[in-house]
């Protein structure tokens, strides 16, 4: 038995496909590679998948993560073009190694943000951080919560022109903090009172701590 | 590609990835080296027509022509279609984004009848005019239609230009063979449809005249312009060589039924009385062993699926049945993959095919007794006892089933309140039979009773009867629900008024178009959705056109009336039905084909006795 990562992409229409979808896509192209997939033991075994951070639908994402287990070592190279020649269009493996980290040890991502507008967007945004606090609703356990994620949002880079604005953003991310880019991009959206499209997001990065690349 | 306009909303709908195609298995060619295009449209939203076995016969038959495309076209959601209403997105194909009303055909299935509106609302959506005469003489696209409908296409007639009666792995292909070569020749569209009525199997709702009496039923339909007085259809002779595909799409989104499929035989030889399906598909003609697992085999690597079903309408009819289970066990247990049974008859239900399918799967067991006492299920044709049913329950008990689904029917002819009593009464049985087991399995029992309308459907010895109305039926459903003592035993039943739509389509005539055209206008879609159907605007549409649903539903019919699918051959003659109609009456039953042979004409495509 060996335990194998792979880091994929999911860009293009591929990002239509919501994570319940993903791990079915994945199960089935496991099992079209041919390659010697591990089921878990008992009376119904099923095969060992697991996505260590789920990505929201319509997100597009340059570094995606699936661990999953084969009965035998085989060489990265191999598994990473049989799974390859399984995989829809937007989604792509583009490494496959062992797992180095736990995935609770994630506690960042990297989105690149964009938006689009008929209008100046930079002051828009200006005056949505200036707030002295941004909240969202968030569901748990017991309910409702209000979230300000004004100090969860770390701005690295912002470009702005031509009716476009652009961020790079990194948020909380894992088991124990999460900040869905979804929720920051709609806030966003409704706090400017304008019509603001959103024109793309994109996970670029997932860090584990003192921003070392999950991997 | 997919319009920038499209993507600019999927994310307002619901499930976005039904919209988008690029799964799997789907076939993307070239527009430019291509010849004919085929838009297969199933008239239901894509978790309904992705299930739909015939559907991925035909696009990966027409596809293996390097020089035709066939692509995939689904109904939208009512979310999707106010998106592209509003954003004038006409209707595409899934694999090219590109609009179907440039393509060459625009084909549906028709599966049930209330999917009629839907393809009246899709070829809207398409920008493609819904009245076959209003679409000139330019001549694509050519709106054709197919599937177990299609025996009776009249209520249709006015929107599409030709069905394709039987089994399509052949004529589709005819047919697009002769198109091609019409359209390089210039011809019109009634050049080509005047040709295409030459095929046997291409009904021409255009080349032929109805005429009516004055009480409404029909006094002639005369073909002109040399269409044929009658259109038979098409059957393939000899399963093993019939096409069958090696790949399939396989969909990111979960439709109904989340699994590859293996046709093992077509037909039935059971005869049911009441069931259009056991009459429209024969002859009975079998798989082999050796195709079947081959095919299984195959499509189970290709696709990754970890569900493989055997399907047909009455599987353990298959006189290999065991030995094809034992084959194919070999490799489904060893791949982790689930082998489903989904039509098992309670009579050859035997211990070891029983104890096969446990090893795999523990679920449900579901039956359809269809009547609640052996009179009416001797009126029906639907040859099983109480005894069988009980000792198939004792079986399943001892194999550890706990859940039994039962289905009946209401409103079949003969039909007295002792048979509901009886359906609550076999139920009981069932509790008491589980109850009295010492050995019986671990677990809740629940026992459901699922009730549904009778529909007289055409080709079926019943197409005579009249449907039970709706006070009839409503009174029936209380009673049943009297008669139900214990609390292990739920019931579901199934809304009237969709039944008595769906038994004016099902025999309908030509004057029903002016009626669905004029409900799609008031509004209805998707009617197969308990969420969507509106029976008032129905009824409005009705009285707009001045007919009447109980004419068509609970109206008997003479054994000499001329049926408004009389000059349809489905190759079962109409003096088997009145003979078959005669003995149910009686409460006499027929043997299944195996049997005996009851002479329903079915065998004369084969040149040969079924058996």
């Amino acid at each position: 038995m060996k335990d194998y990562r792979m880091i994929f992409t999911k860009t293009g229409m591929s990002k239509y496909i919501s994570h319940l979808d993903l791990n079915r896509c994945m199960f089935r192209a496991i099992r079209r590679s041919g390659l010697p997939a591990w089921y878990t033991e008992g009376f119904h075994p099923h095969l060992y998948l697991m996505f260590p951070l789920a990505l929201p639908l319509g997100v597009e994402s340059l570094c995606e993560i699936m661990d999953f287990r084969l009965n035998e070592e085989r060489p990265e190279k191999e598994i990473l073009e049989k799974l390859n020649a399984e995989l829809p269009e937007g989604i792509q493996a583009l490494t496959i190694h062992e797992p180095k980290m736990q995935a609770q040890e994630i506690i960042s991502a990297e989105y690149q943000l964009c938006f689009r507008s008929e209008m100046n967007l930079l002051p828009l945004w200006e005056n949505f951080m200036q707030q002295p606090e941004i909240f969202i609703e968030k569901k748990t356990k017991k309910g409702m919560i209000q979230i300000d994620i004004h100090p969860l949002m770390n701005i690295k880079h912002m470009t702005s022109g031509n009716q476009k604005l652009c961020l790079t953003l990194q948020l909380p991310a894992g088991s124990t903090q999460n900040v869905n880019i979804l929720t920051v991009a709609e806030k966003f959206q409704k706090c400017a009172f304008q019509a603001i499209s959103i024109k793309n997001i994109r996970r670029t990065k997932i860090f584990s701590e003192n921003f070392q690349e999950f991997f | 590609m997919l319009h920038e306009k499209l993507t600019a909303h999927l994310l307002e709908v619901q499930k976005p990835a039904r919209y988008t195609g690029g799964e799997i298995g789907q076939v993307v060619k070239n527009p430019e080296k291509v010849d004919v295009r085929f838009a297969f449209c199933f008239p239901d939203i894509y978790d309904i027509g992705m299930s739909h076995l015939g559907m991925k016969i035909l696009y990966s038959l027409i596809n293996e022509r390097e020089n035709y495309w066939c692509e995939r076209v689904f109904a939208p959601w009512t979310d999707m279609e106010e998106i592209m209403r509003k954003e004038g997105i006409l209707l595409y194909a899934l694999e090219s984004g590109d609009e179907i009303r440039n393509f060459d055909f625009v084909g549906f299935t028709l599966q049930y009848e209330m999917s009629y509106t839907n393809i009246l609302n899709m070829l809207d959506l398409a920008g493609i005019p819904i009245w076959q005469k209003e679409r000139g003489e330019r001549i694509f696209p050519l709106v054709v239609a197919g599937g177990p409908c299609a025996c009776n296409p009249e209520p249709l007639a006015e929107f599409f230009d030709l069905f394709i009666l039987g089994e399509g792995e052949e004529v589709n292909l005819e047919l697009m063979d002769l198109y091609h070569r019409m359209r390089e020749n210039g011809a019109t569209r009634s050049e080509f449809l005047k040709k295409a009525a030459g095929i046997e199997g291409i009904y021409v709702p255009s080349l032929y005249e109805v005429t009516y009496h004055e009480d409404g039923t029909i006094e002639n339909i005369m073909p002109h312009d040399g269409a044929p007085e009658k259109i038979r259809k098409r059957v393939i002779p000899e399963m093993n060589q019939a096409y069958y595909p090696e790949k399939v799409v396989i969909p990111f989104i979960e439709p109904v039924h989340d699994r590859i499929s293996v046709e093992v035989l077509r037909g039935c030889i059971r005869g049911c009385r009441f069931c259009q399906a056991g009459f429209l598909y024969r002859p009975f003609r079998e798989k082999s062993t050796e195709t079947i697992c081959k095919q299984g085999i195959r499509l189970c690597e290709n696709s990754g699926y970890d569900e493989l079903s055997l399907s047909s309408l009455s599987t353990s009819d298959h006189s290999q049945i065991e030995t094809i289970l034992d084959q194919l066990l070999n490799y489904t247990e060893k791949e982790h993959i689930h082998l489903s049974l989904p039509s098992l008859r309670i009579d050859n239900f035997s211990q070891s095919v029983l104890e096969k399918i446990t090893t795999i799967r523990k679920s449900g067991l579901t039956f359809a007794p269809e009547a609640g006492t052996q009179r009416l299920r001797d009126v029906i044709n639907k040859n099983i006892t109480e005894e069988e049913v009980l000792r198939t329950c004792k079986i399943a008990f001892e194999g550890g089933y706990t859940m039994v689904k039962l289905y009946f029917m209401m409103g079949l002819p003969t039909e007295t309140d002792e048979d509901i009593i009886g359906i609550a009464e076999l139920a009981q049985k069932i509790v008491d039979l589980f109850y009295s087991m010492p050995g019986r399995a671990k677990g809740k029992l629940q026992i459901s009773i699922s009730t549904a309308t009778f529909v007289p459907k055409p080709f079926t010895p019943f197409e005579f009867e009249p449907q039970a109305e709706k006070a009839e039926i409503l009174r029936k459903q209380q009673l049943l629900k009297n008669a139900i003592q214990s609390k292990k035993i739920k019931t579901s039943m199934h809304i009237s008024d969709v039944s008595q739509m769906e038994a004016v389509l099902a025999r309908g005539d030509r004057r029903l178009c002016a009626v669905l055209a004029e409900a799609w206008k008031n509004g209805c879609r998707l009617d197969s959705w308990e969420e969507c159907f509106q029976a008032e605007k129905w009824y409005d549409a009705f009285k707009t056109c001045h007919l009447d649903p109980a004419f068509y539903a609970n109206r008997k019919r003479s054994y000499d009336e001329i049926m408004p699918w009389q000059h349809i051959d489905y190759l079962i003659s109409k003096s088997f039905f009145i003979r078959e109609n005669q003995k149910a009456h009686a409460g006499q039953v027929t043997p299944s084909c195996r049997q005996k042979c009851s002479g329903c004409g079915a065998n004369q495509c084969l040149g040969r006795a079924c058996f």
